[in-house]
C-alpha cells in the first residue's frame, strides 16, 4: 500500500520529471533518430481535416521548402507524430486513472472558453514562424546545440511576462 | 479563527494559485483558508507557494480528481 | 508542514466523505493499460518504430501527469509568485539531454570531421527574427491558455475539455502559420542562418561549455527563487 500512496497517488517531484524527461527524450532520439516533437503533428491534423473537405495542401509553399515535406509512406494521420501526441494523451489518462483521479472538467465560462481559443491560435501560429513548440524549438532544440533554442527560451521569457499582463487584467 | 471557504472549481492553472494568494492577503492570522479545486497542478503549486510563505499546509482527496487544500495563515 | 487544526478540518471533513463513499477508478485504469499493451504489439507488428514512439510517448505521458510538470509554469510562475522549482527541474533536463544528444551526435559525424547540419539527429532549424516572433507569440499564448503544447495533450489526457478548445485552436493555428509560410520565408526567414554552435568550436567544447551554462544557470534560479517574490509579499 505504501508504494501505491507513494509512486501512484503523490505527485513526483519536479526534478524527477525533469530528469525522466531528459533521459526519454535520449532514447527517443538514440532509437528512432527524431527528438520529440509535437506541434508538426497538429499542423498535419488540421491539414487532414482540410484534404476531407476538398482542399488539397500538399501543394503549399510550406511543403516545398525546409525539408517539410512529407516522408515516404507517410498521410497526414499516418506519422509518427499522430502515434506519439495520441500516446502521450493515452499516458497522462493510464496514469490519473490508476490514481482514480479523472474526472471531466468542464469549461466554466465564455471567457475561459475564449482565452482557450485565443490562446491555442495564437501558440499554433507562432510555432510555424519559430520551427516548432516550446518542444521542439526549445526542449529538443537546446541539447540539439541549435542556436534558435535559446532564442526561442529568451523571448518565450518575454512572450510569457506579456501573458502574465494580460492574465491579471482580464482574467484573474 | 474563522474558516474561509474558496471555489476554484474549472478554474485553469494558475488561477487557484492567484485567487488564494489575494484571499490570503485579506485574512487574520490564524484563519484557515479552504480551497476547493480539480486542477491536479494545484495540489503542487499551491502547496509549494503556501509553505514558501511559511503557512501552515495539507492537502486532501475529496472526490475523483477533486481536492481540498487547507491554509492556515501564519504571519 | 500541517498543523493540529488542519488535522482536525481534514478528520471532521473526512467523516463527511465516508457517507457519499468514493468511487475506485482500478477498473477503468487496468481496461486502458491493456488497451495501451494490445496497440503497443499490434505496432510492433507493423511497423517497429512507431511502437517505438508509442512506448516513448505513454512514458513522457505518465511523467509529464504524474510529476504535474508543466512547460507554460516554468516560465510563467518566476515573473508571477517567484518560484523557480519547474525551470530548475527543466535546466536538469536539458544537462541530462545535453550530454546524451552529444554523444547520438558525435556518433552521427563522419570521421573525416565534416558537419553536415542536414544529417545531423536532433532539431536544428534557422534562427533570426522569425524565431523571436514565434517565441514571443507562443509565450503569451500559452500563459493566457493556461498549457502549452505538452501541457494540452496531459490535460486532455485528465479530462479538462478545454483543454480541447486549445487543442482545436492550435490546430487553426498552425494551419494558418503553415499557409502564410511563403510570406514569412521570403520575408525574414529565407535570410537567416541556421546555427550549430559545434560548427564554430567543435562538439565536444559545445558539450562542456553547455553543461557549465546550464549549471550556473540552476544556481541563478535557485538563488532567485530563495530571495524571490515578486508580486506577492
Amino acid at each position: 500500500m505504501k508504494f501505491y500512496e507513494k509512486i501512484i497517488k503523490k505527485p513526483w517531484p519536479y526534478w524527477v520529471g525533469g530528469i525522466l524527461l531528459g533521459v526519454l527524450n535520449i532514447i527517443l532520439l538514440a532509437l528512432t533518430g527524431k527528438a520529440w516533437k509535437i506541434t508538426t503533428g497538429f499542423l498535419y491534423w488540421g491539414l487532414s481535416f482540410l484534404e476531407l473537405l476538398g482542399f488539397n495542401c500538399l501543394d503549399w509553399y510550406y511543403f516545398s521548402v525546409y525539408s517539410n515535406q512529407l516522408r515516404k509512406g507517410e498521410t497526414f494521420i499516418h506519422n509518427y507524430y499522430t502515434i506519439l501526441n495520441l500516446a502521450v494523451i493515452v499516458g497522462a489518462l493510464v496514469a490519473v486513472l490508476w490514481a482514480s483521479e479523472f474526472k471531466f472538467k468542464k469549461i466554466k465560462n465564455r471567457r475561459q472558453l475564449f482565452f482557450g481559443l485565443l490562446g491555442g491560435i495564437i501558440m499554433g501560429y507562432g510555432t510555424r514562424l519559430s520551427f516548432g513548440c516550446n518542444i521542439g524549438a526549445y526542449f529538443s532544440a537546446i541539447p540539439s546545440f541549435s542556436l534558435h533554442g535559446w532564442v526561442f527560451a529568451i523571448f518565450m521569457f518575454i512572450g510569457a511576462f506579456i501573458g502574465t499582463k494580460i492574465l491579471f487584467k482580464y482574467l484573474l | 479563527m474563522t474558516e474561509i471557504k474558496l471555489d476554484c472549481m474549472y478554474e485553469a492553472c494558475p488561477i487557484p494559485l492567484l485567487k488564494a494568494i489575494k484571499k490570503l492577503e485579506k485574512m487574520d492570522i490564524g484563519d484557515v483558508l479552504i480551497l476547493e479545486t480539480d486542477h491536479s497542478c494545484s495540489i503542487k503549486n499551491v502547496v509549494e507557494w503556501a509553505k514558501k510563505q511559511g503557512h501552515n499546509v495539507d492537502y486532501m482527496e475529496v472526490g475523483e480528481g477533486e481536492w481540498e487544500i487547507y491554509i492556515e495563515k501564519r504571519k | 508542514m500541517s498543523s493540529n487544526r488542519i488535522e482536525e478540518l481534514k478528520k471532521r471533513r473526512q467523516r463527511e466523505i465516508r457517507v457519499n463513499k468514493k468511487k475506485n477508478q482500478k477498473f477503468y485504469a487496468f481496461i486502458m493499460s491493456i488497451i495501451s499493451i494490445i496497440i503497443f504489439i499490434f505496432l510492433l507488428q507493423n511497423n517497429k518504430i512507431y511502437s517505438i514512439f508509442w512506448v516513448i510517448g505513454l512514458l513522457i505521458g505518465i511523467t509529464l501527469q504524474r510529476s504535474r510538470f508543466c512547460f507554460a509554469a516554468s516560465f510563467r510562475d518566476p515573473i508571477m509568485v517567484g518560484s523557480t522549482s519547474i525551470l530548475k527541474a527543466i535546466i536538469i533536463a536539458f544537462i541530462i539531454a545535453t550530454i546524451g544528444f552529444g554523444i547520438i551526435q558525435y556518433d552521427s559525424i563522419d570521421s573525416s570531421g565534416v558537419i553536415d547540419i542536414d544529417r545531423l539527429p536532433g532539431q536544428i532549424s534557422p534562427v533570426g527574427i522569425h524565431t523571436a516572433i514565434g517565441a514571443i507569440l507562443f509565450g503569451i499564448g500559452m500563459v493566457i491558455a493556461g498549457g502549452c503544447a505538452s501541457g494540452t495533450l496531459m490535460r486532455i489526457g485528465e479530462g479538462f475539455l478545454l483543454q480541447i478548445v486549445v487543442l482545436i485552436g492550435f490546430i487553426i493555428g498552425t494551419v494558418l502559420g503553415a499557409y502564410n509560410f511563403e510570406f514569412w520565408d521570403k520575408l525574414i526567414i529565407k535570410k537567416s542562418p541556421t546555427i550549430y554552435i559545434p560548427k564554430y568550436i567543435g562538439l565536444p567544447t559545445a558539450v562542456i561549455l553547455q553543461i557549465i551554462f546550464l549549471t550556473v544557470l540552476y544556481f541563478i534560479a535557485d538563488w532567485y527563487d530563495k530571495k524571490n517574490n515578486l508580486m506577492s509579499s
